[in-house]
């Protein structure tokens, strides 16, 4: 579903950095404010992928918020499925997440009111497709939760919530997937599960995956490693 | 992303799982509360004031009276026809009966098949016997004659007299009769013939006083209606009389009607601000329980839009919901009450008008959107960027989107009680002041109670701290049960005081019966008599008819064109009087009483508010006409007079010696017991010139509409303080999350299920007391403002209120936290933190 040529950046940072204000005693204190983010820049063709690692609180997840338009950066530009983030107004980029974005979290972000097909039917209902259930449904199937469909996350094990939140996360068929620390809560059984499960879907579909962890063994399995140290962009390669 | 079916689908499905986790209970029972009050209130009012708006109308025999000196225009009659009013037509005149030697002046009214209109003719076989209420009038040759004409005549029931040139046979005494008695001037016995027998008589004569009585009856709709369309072309001997205008409907009914149901009004509108507030919290606390919701969502791709498409629809579906719930619950509730009440209440209460769903309705809505609205348009919102953040909150409502949704619900709701826009916008402008002030009270209170702070155990101080920690919380929920409190001690307060007030004004030997047409020679005989008897009279009181003619010289048809309110009772004949000394119940208002030395100056001492209707004042001058003679006064003082009092009252009261030259009666009042009723015979058989006028009937009346007020106002208590509790619930309900949290912590850190008891009890009964005292000192202040303007009493310190109200909200908060806050200690600190991870 990748719209953009062979080659063509699908996602690209240039110079992107992030300021807070007015949080005093931090490190990296520039101006009055806390940097979280400095200089941050790279491409992405499609169907690459990229693990960005660091310590905690090394600015990772704002990265990924970033990169996925969910916030916008103080500083340098964001390219994501062929238009300028920065010039998108928030309604803009949710609509462009609807469309090219899928999510995957440390916390599954489920909605707990919902069942596991409802909740993979969501991105599908928000973006009007019509047969959102039988899509839904096959998609729960391939994730191996066919006998599940109607139950709720309470209902089901971490590792299983995370598989519904993939299935979820592949409904639309995205251009890019965001994941943050997705095996970060789970045990190492469920944890391999989920991320077999998360390249596998990814191959198939031919997905640009944006993978945050700090799992070096999880890292390895993407094309590029992105590390980043307070912010700073300390290594990127391979 | 604009597939609204899908939305509306998805809205529907949240809306169900919401639903079923118990989210939506406290905004939907709030709802339900408020509607339901509204609706039962509205449908209460609407009947009651049916109820007794048909009561009075019985009492004038139709709900519309136009009397005239000519018979009804045809034109006139075909328009009531038209407008769908039945019309029935009687004439009044005055004319001596005779039996054998006896003769005397009866008031004769002549009528047709049909009247009353509105209410029922009463009947005995015998004098003062068992009445009956008949559906009939006397047929063609008979008369129905009050009892007290039969010893004037020293006939029985039965016997005959002549009436002109006919003789009518006397076949039922007369008890009660619609439309009768309201004017003191014609109090001669009463006949009631068949209108047949009067032009057989020939007994009207071209210049007899012949009155015209038309009655009218009908949809309110089709009557003012026609009253719109008549009353310009009314002459200035033409009156109109309905229940609550004009001259002979009477000041007390209409003054307890009004007042019922501005306080039915105002007491609803309290049920539906708590409600409100109450639906507010859950709205908050709904709202907060979605922010992830609203998060993923938009990081799903929903727009602001999509956001409000699905969160709104949830909205009005509950709207809807609770609405027609609290409409079914409030209709019901109201036949309940009305089955309950059925022995208090007229046999037949009239079937309510559909306004009060549709009031009870709109309320919900109104409610609901202006309430809770707000915060869910939070949601709106929500940062996308909370899935990575969890802390990230949305920016805080703006105080105007809160504050003003609630202010714009309330202004609508209470504009549709008032009518009026000036009066709802002060009223409310005072009452977002007042609430200010009441919260900088409320927040007062609060901080002095830090003082205990100090000495009191480990328990009892985190219970304590729980009060002060969220200042803004506590000081609302002061405010909302103070405000509940104070509205059930007011409610209770005004509603015993108003009983006991008419009590002490209609005490058990407050005067039942009238005595006019007493003649000077015999007035001191009479007095005798009454003290023979041992009956208390209020004193005889001279009275001389005349007619106010100018003011300032000039005309009072200029100054008080016919039709304008209270035109009528000016200019029809005035009772006048004299008197050296005030009478016992009036008061001056302005000016000198001018006392003894007095005595033949031409000055007057007016009715104040007869006085505002004439816009005359101090000093003005007043010219009557007595017929026989003129004479001009200047007013020197104004008085207050309590027409309740059933004692008699005047208008106009002159110094003695002005009026000497004019013909006087004299007339009293006295009581006299029901087993005593016997005496009157006596008396009109020694005095068979007077007139008695038996006033139990009306004070039963009366006394009755006032128990049906009394009914109804301690049903809405109930919904005030149901109401109530919905607050308190909604605010347990908002801090529930944190408080089980922090119980687990606390117990995680070995602190006692007994310990954590305390201190929630601590905390509610602390904040039930703060209440209460905040309750206390409202009510006390409401209360004088009450009885200073409103209803002029003398107000005195309400002690009981301090005594009662600050353990009673201790108690009831106390209970009512204790117990809602169980679940914080009923599960295992474990399943508590994990489950709020
Ligand atoms: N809006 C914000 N205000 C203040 N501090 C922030 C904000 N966003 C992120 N931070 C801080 O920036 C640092 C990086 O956060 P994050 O990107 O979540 O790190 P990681 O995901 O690598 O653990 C942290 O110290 C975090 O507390
Ligand atoms: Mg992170």
């Amino acid at each position: 579903m990748s719209q953009s040529p062979e080659g063509f950046p699908i996602l690209s940072a240039r110079g992107v950095g992030k300021q807070v204000a007015g949080v005093s005693g931090g490190s990296g204190k520039e101006g009055g404010g806390l940097t979280i983010l400095s200089d941050v820049s790279f491409e992405m063709a499609a169907g690459e992928s990229l693990a960005v690692v660091g310590v905690s609180g090394s600015g990772k997840s704002t990265l990924l918020g970033l990169l996925a338009g969910l916030d916008l950066p103080s500083s340098g530009e964001i390219h994501l499925a062929g238009k300028c983030l920065n010039r998108l107004d928030e309604d803009g980029r949710a609509r462009l997440r609807g469309a090219h974005v899928g999510f995957v979290f440390q916390s599954f972000q489920l909605l707990p009111s919902l069942t596991a097909l409802e909740n993979v039917m969501l991105p599908l209902e928000l973006a009007g497709v019509a047969a959102a259930a039988e899509q839904a449904t096959q998609l729960l199937a391939r994730v191996g939760l066919a006998a599940r469909l109607g139950h709720y996350p309470r209902q089901l094990s971490g590792g299983e919530q995370q598989r519904v939140a993939i299935a979820r996360a592949f409904a639309i068929s995205p251009s890019v997937l965001f994941a943050d620390e997705p095996t970060g809560n789970l045990d190492a059984a469920s944890g391999e599960r989920v991320s077999e499960l998360l390249f596998a879907l990814n191959a198939e579909q031919g997905t640009t995956l944006v993978l945050v962890t700090h799992d070096e063994r999880l890292a390895a399995r993407c094309g590029r490693t992105l590390r980043l140290d307070a912010g700073r962009v300390v290594a990127d390669g391979q | 992303m604009a597939n609204n079916l899908g939305h509306w689908r998805l809205a529907w499905r949240l809306l169900r799982r919401d639903w079923r986790a118990g989210e939506l209970r406290v905004l939907l029972s709030a709802l339900v509360i408020a509607v339901t009050a509204t609706t039962a209130i509205g449908f209460f009012t609407d009947r009651l004031q049916r109820a007794m708006v048909g009561q009075s109308a019985e009492l004038l025999g139709g709900d519309l009276l136009l009397q005239g000196p000519r018979p009804l225009a045809l034109a006139w009659r075909q328009r009531a026809a038209t407008e769908g009013l039945a019309t029935s037509e009687t004439l009044e005149f005055p004319s001596v009966v005779v039996s054998g030697d006896n003769f005397q002046l009866a008031g004769i009214r002549a009528v047709a098949a049909g009247f009353p209109l509105r209410g029922t003719l009463r009947t005995a076989a015998t004098p003062y016997g068992a009445e009956q209420a008949v559906t009939t009038i006397p047929a063609a040759g008979e008369a129905w004659v009050e009892a007290r004409l039969l010893p004037l005549l020293g006939l029985e029931v039965g016997g005959q007299f002549e009436l002109g040139s006919l003789a009518l046979r006397i076949t039922r005494v007369l008890a009660f009769e619609p439309g009768g008695g309201g004017n003191f001037a014609a109090l001669a016995p009463r006949v009631l013939i068949n209108q047949a027998d009067v032009t057989s008589a020939e007994v009207l004569q071209p210049g007899s006083r012949v009155s015209y009585i038309s009655y009218f009856a009908g949809s309110e709709a089709a009557l003012r209606r026609y009253r719109t369309w008549l009353e310009p072309q009314l002459e200035p001997s033409h009156r109109l009389t309905d229940v609550r205008h004009g001259p002979q409907a009477r000041p007390s009914v209409g003054a307890a009607l009004d007042r019922a149901e501005q306080y039915l009004g105002l007491a609803s509108l309290v049920a539906v601000l708590l409600a409100g507030v109450a639906i507010a919290m859950g709205a908050r606390r709904y709202s907060e329980r979605h922010f992830d919701v609203a998060a993923v969502l938009r990081c799903l791709g929903a727009g602001q839009r999509d956001i409000l498409a699905l969160f709104l629809p949830q909205l009005l579906w509950l709207g809807l919901l609770g609405s027609t719930l609290g409409v079914i619950l409030g209709f019901g509730l109201q036949f309940g009450l009305f089955y309950l009440l059925r022995e208090l209440l007229p046999g037949t209460v009239p079937p309510a008008g559909w306004q009060p769903l549709a009031v009870g309705f709109l309320t919900g809505i109104t409610v609901l959107a202006g309430f809770a609205l707000p915060p869910v348009l939070r949601l709106k919102q929500v940062s996308a960027l909370r899935v990575l953040r969890r802390e990230l909150d949305p920016m805080p409502l703006r105080g105007w989107l809160v504050y003003g949704g609630a202010l714009a619900a309330m202004g609508g709701l209470m504009w549709r009680y008032t009518g009026s826009a000036a009066l709802t916008l002060g009223v409310l402008g005072g009452a977002l002041a007042a609430l200010l002030l009441l919260g900088l009270v409320a927040y007062a209170l609060l901080r002095a109670s830090r003082r205990l702070q100090r000495g009191v155990g480990v328990a009892w101080r985190y219970g304590l701290n729980n009060l002060w920690r969220r200042p803004l919380l506590s000081v609302s929920q002061i405010l909302a049960f103070g405000l509940t409190l104070m509205a059930m001690a007011l409610i209770a307060l005004v509603r015993g005081d108003l009983l006991s007030t008419w009590q002490t004004q209609l005490p058990a030997d407050a005067p039942n019966h009238f005595v006019v047409n007493v003649v000077p020679e015999r007035v001191g005989a009479f007095g005798d008599f009454l003290a023979a008897g041992n009956i208390r009279s209020a004193g005889l009181y001279p009275m001389v008819r005349g007619r106010l003619a100018e003011v300032n010289g000039e005309p009072l048809a200029v100054r008080l064109p016919p039709g304008e309110e209270g035109a009528g009772a000016v200019n029809r004949e005035l009772n006048l009087t004299w008197s050296s000394e005030l009478p016992a119940d009036n008061t001056i208002t302005a000016g000198q009483w001018f006392g003894a030395a007095a005595s033949g100056e031409a000055v007057v001492s007016v009715e104040a508010q007869l006085a505002v209707r004439l816009e005359v004042k101090l000093g003005d001058e007043l010219r009557f006409n007595f017929g026989s003679g003129e004479l001009a006064v200047t007013i020197t003082s104004l008085r207050s007079v309590q027409w309740d009092s059933f004692r008699p009252n005047f208008f106009m009261i002159f110094p003695p010696g002005l009026l000497d030259n004019y013909p006087a009666t004299y007339m009293t009042s006295f009581y006299l017991p029901d087993k005593r009723k016997g005496e009157l015979a006596q008396m009109l058989r020694d005095f068979p010139a007077v007139t008695v006028i038996d006033l139990d009937r009306l004070m039963e009346q009366v006394r009755r509409i006032l128990e049906q007020v009394t009914m109804a106002v301690e049903y809405v208590l109930l919904f005030v303080l149901l109401a109530g509790f919905a607050v308190l619930y909604a605010a347990l309900q908002a801090s529930l999350d944190e408080r089980l949290y922090e119980g687990a912590l606390l117990r995680t850190l070995g602190a006692s299920r007994a310990q954590l008891r305390a201190g929630h009890l601590a905390e509610y009964a602390l904040l039930g007391l703060l209440a209460g005292l905040f309750a206390a000192a409202g009510a006390e202040l409401v209360a004088f403002i009450l009885y200073q303007q409103v209803f002029q009493l003398a107000y005195t310190i309400k002690w009981p209120l301090w005594l009662l109200l600050p353990p009673v909200g201790a108690l009831l908060i106390g209970a009512v936290g204790y117990w809602g806050t169980r679940r914080v200690v009923r599960n295992s600190p474990l399943v508590v933190l994990q489950g709020l991870s």
